[in-house]
């Protein structure tokens, strides 16, 4: 992605596409049924039928693309110093936070992600901006990661700023 | 409820009685405005004016009941706040997290020999009721407790946190100014928005005051003739007078905002390890900074200020984080000052040569050149066309989008001074990032100081091989960020910066 970055080296869990591509249908359901309810409330004319076809295709592409596209961008690797994550899709993130400046882990499940057997990992440090996500791992990784990261953290003194 | 806490050997210690007297003066204050009204216009229009004597009494009893349940304690380690009434809450916080100790006092507090002691410690300063603040002490004692908190047996050392290392070069031995107000600076209070919050402030408590005392102010003999002469004048005439009426009082209420806030403002260095900035006309605020913790500092350069080649400096601090308004939450190291002492200011703090913050930086390159004009120009290109399509379907006339012309060359200069001011260097251990046009920021970041990094790549980005790079930090504002650096280079720099850091995940 990057010339001279390399790639972390752990993909997340393939059952994040699913949960991906369900989360886009859902969204897109939504704005449907917005638009039809509007559509219904104006008299349903000619252009409202063109507006919810064109949603449809649009819904369909991005439930159908993102996800798959995003699976290839989202990498994560922790080493004995570092976590470092690749998100995203049409734009790409990367973040690394060093594990001695990292000052809590948490695990957070919501329920859509319970369904798909999913969690994620969030490890703060004392930077507001510095939070490092991630996301879509199975619950098998995460937890062995809470674990590896708590354990890590808890080794180093100070104040992590 | 922490029992534990209240032996006899615990040295609790109490706010100053004097504090108790502060709520009612200020009330009644408060309430001046209200009892003129009553005393000499006899009115009793509304139920508002009863309704504030209600709350004055409810705050009186509030701050009785607050003073008798408050009390603080210091310990060789940690620092103890205790209070509540109902639900009593005990707050410590060890005394190695102390970044920083602020003393504020409005008029009634000076008066009174009082000061509102801020103990800033980094975490949950922002949340109310977890912050340490002692309202008030006695002068004596306020300045006794700042002296034993930052100067005195700081207990253990953070140890492995790479930033305790602190700053050389900002150690004193004894009492040393770096920096005093000099009344020329004055010039540059208009320059900033300052005035425009302040003319705000005025109109706000101008209409709180009118209303709570009925005054008809057109019933006054002048502005009664000055409002009918205002009348008769030309429309443009009174677009233009109104105009000018209102760039007066800007420049007066901002000067006046100036003065009362930074007047006897003082920069000094009074030991080893701690810088205090002291300021205040009529209300008061000392802010003292361990240097320990001081990972940087900012000179910021709103357009009109860096026209007339004025900056603030500010300090990058964890635990302070950068607020808003004119004191910026207390990280203030400089207000509105000429250039040249701004950066002096910031060089001497840090212990850098003055050139970090007045030298070259390394460009971006034609890419990011590219980018400011594609965004600033595009956009109103945008804007232009969708005016002009409104025009040509008949739905709009055709000055709106005759007239948008004029914001194009506008565009174009701004995209021109955006690219100008971006830059970046690495130098010595220290990161320098500066950006935008309306407000200029140069930002000298202490390598020490970095705790990760976050690298972004939008779409258009990828295309043009730019990233841009933001070194994340505990201090000031959370992160700092080179926009649009070829990505090449950017790796360079996070790598220079934070080697250990990066350096395993670098394709060789």
């Amino acid at each position: 992605m990057l010339p001279g970055l390399r790639d972390p080296s752990n993909r997340v869990s393939r059952r994040a596409v699913g949960y991906w591509t369900a989360r886009a249908a859902a969204d897109g359901l939504c704005l449907l049924a917005a638009e039809i309810a509007v559509a219904v409330g104006t008299g349903f004319g000619l252009g409202w039928w063109i507006a919810l076809a064109l949603t449809v295709a649009a819904v369909a592409a991005y439930a159908l693309i993102m996800p798959r596209w995003r699976y290839r961008v989202h990498r994560w690797e922790v080493t004995g110093e570092a976590v470092y994550t690749r998100t995203g899709w049409i734009s790409v993130h990367w973040r690394i936070a060093p594990i001695s400046r990292i000052q809590t882990i948490d695990s957070h499940r919501w329920f859509g992600e319970r369904l798909f057997g999913l969690a994620n990992v969030t490890a703060t440090t004392a930077s507001a901006a510095g939070p490092v996500h991630i996301r879509g791992l199975d619950r098998g990784t995460a937890d062995r990661l809470l674990d590896q990261l708590t354990a890590a953290t808890g080794q180093v003194p100070g104040d992590a700023t | 409820m922490n029992a534990g806490l209240d032996g006899p050997q615990a040295g609790w210690q109490w706010l100053s009685p004097r504090s108790l007297i502060v709520r009612p003066v200020t009330d009644l204050i408060r309430l001046l405005p209200v009892l003129v009204g009553l005393l000499f216009f006899g009115s009793s229009r509304g139920s508002g004016s009863y309704w504030g004597f209600g709350f004055a009494a409810v705050a009186v009893v509030t701050s009785i009941v607050r003073w008798c349940t408050t009390r603080y304690r210091i310990t060789g380690e940690r620092i103890y706040l205790r209070r509540g009434l109902l639900n009593q809450k005990v707050l410590s916080v060890p005394r190695d997290r102390i970044r920083s100790v602020d003393l504020s006092a409005h008029v009634v507090y000076r008066v009174l020999g009082l000061r509102k002691v801020m103990v800033g410690t980094g975490r949950n300063d922002r949340r109310e009721g977890e912050s340490l603040h002692l309202d008030a002490l006695r002068l004596p004692d306020a300045e006794a407790l700042r002296a034993m908190l930052l100067v005195g047996p700081a207990g253990p050392s953070v140890a492995g946190a790479a930033g305790a290392a602190g700053i050389p070069g900002a150690v004193a031995p004894a009492e040393q100014e770096l920096a005093r107000l000099s009344p020329a600076w004055v010039r540059f209070a208009p320059l900033t928005l300052t005035g425009l919050v302040i003319v705000g402030v005025v109109i706000g408590s101008g209409t709180q005051l009118i209303d709570a005392t009925h005054i008809d102010l057109t019933s006054i003999g002048p502005v009664h003739r000055l409002v009918l002469r205002f009348g008769t004048l030309a429309p443009g005439q009174q677009v233009l007078d109104g105009a000018l009426v209102l760039l007066a009082c800007l420049v007066l209420l901002s000067v006046a905002g100036y003065v009362a806030l930074f007047w006897n403002f003082r920069l000094v260095s009074p030991g080893s390890g701690v810088l205090r900035v002291s300021r205040g006309l009529l209300s008061t605020r000392t802010t003292t900074i361990d240097t320990r913790r001081l990972r940087g500092a900012e000179l910021s350069e709103p357009l009109l200020l860096r026209a007339a080649g004025g900056a603030r400096c500010l300090a990058i601090t964890t635990g302070l984080r950068v607020g808003r308004g004119a004191e910026h939450g207390g990280s203030l190291l400089l207000p509105p000052a000429p250039r040249a002492v701004a950066s002096g200011v910031a060089a001497t703090v840090l212990g850098v040569p003055v050139e970090y913050l007045t030298g070259d930086l390394v460009r971006h390159g034609a890419a990011a050149r590219g980018r400011r004009y594609f965004r600033a120009v595009g956009t109103v290109l945008v804007l232009v066309a969708v005016l002009v399509a409104a025009w040509s379907t008949g739905h709009a006339p055709a000055w709106p989008w005759e007239s948008s012309l004029v914001l194009v060359p506008l565009a174009a200069a701004l995209a021109a001074d955006r690219y100008q001011s971006l830059g970046h260097r690495l130098s010595g251990g220290w990161l320098i990032t500066r950006t935008g046009s309306l407000v200029r920021r140069r930002s000298v970041l202490s390598t020490d100081g970095i705790i990760g990094w976050r690298i972004h790549q939008s779409w258009f980005q990828r295309r043009q091989g730019l990233v841009s790079l933001a070194a994340t930090t505990a201090a000031g504002r959370q992160h700092y960020v080179a926009h649009d650096v070829p990505a090449a280079v950017a790796l360079a720099v996070a790598a220079a910066a934070t080697s250990d850091l990066m350096t395993p995940f670098l394709r060789s």
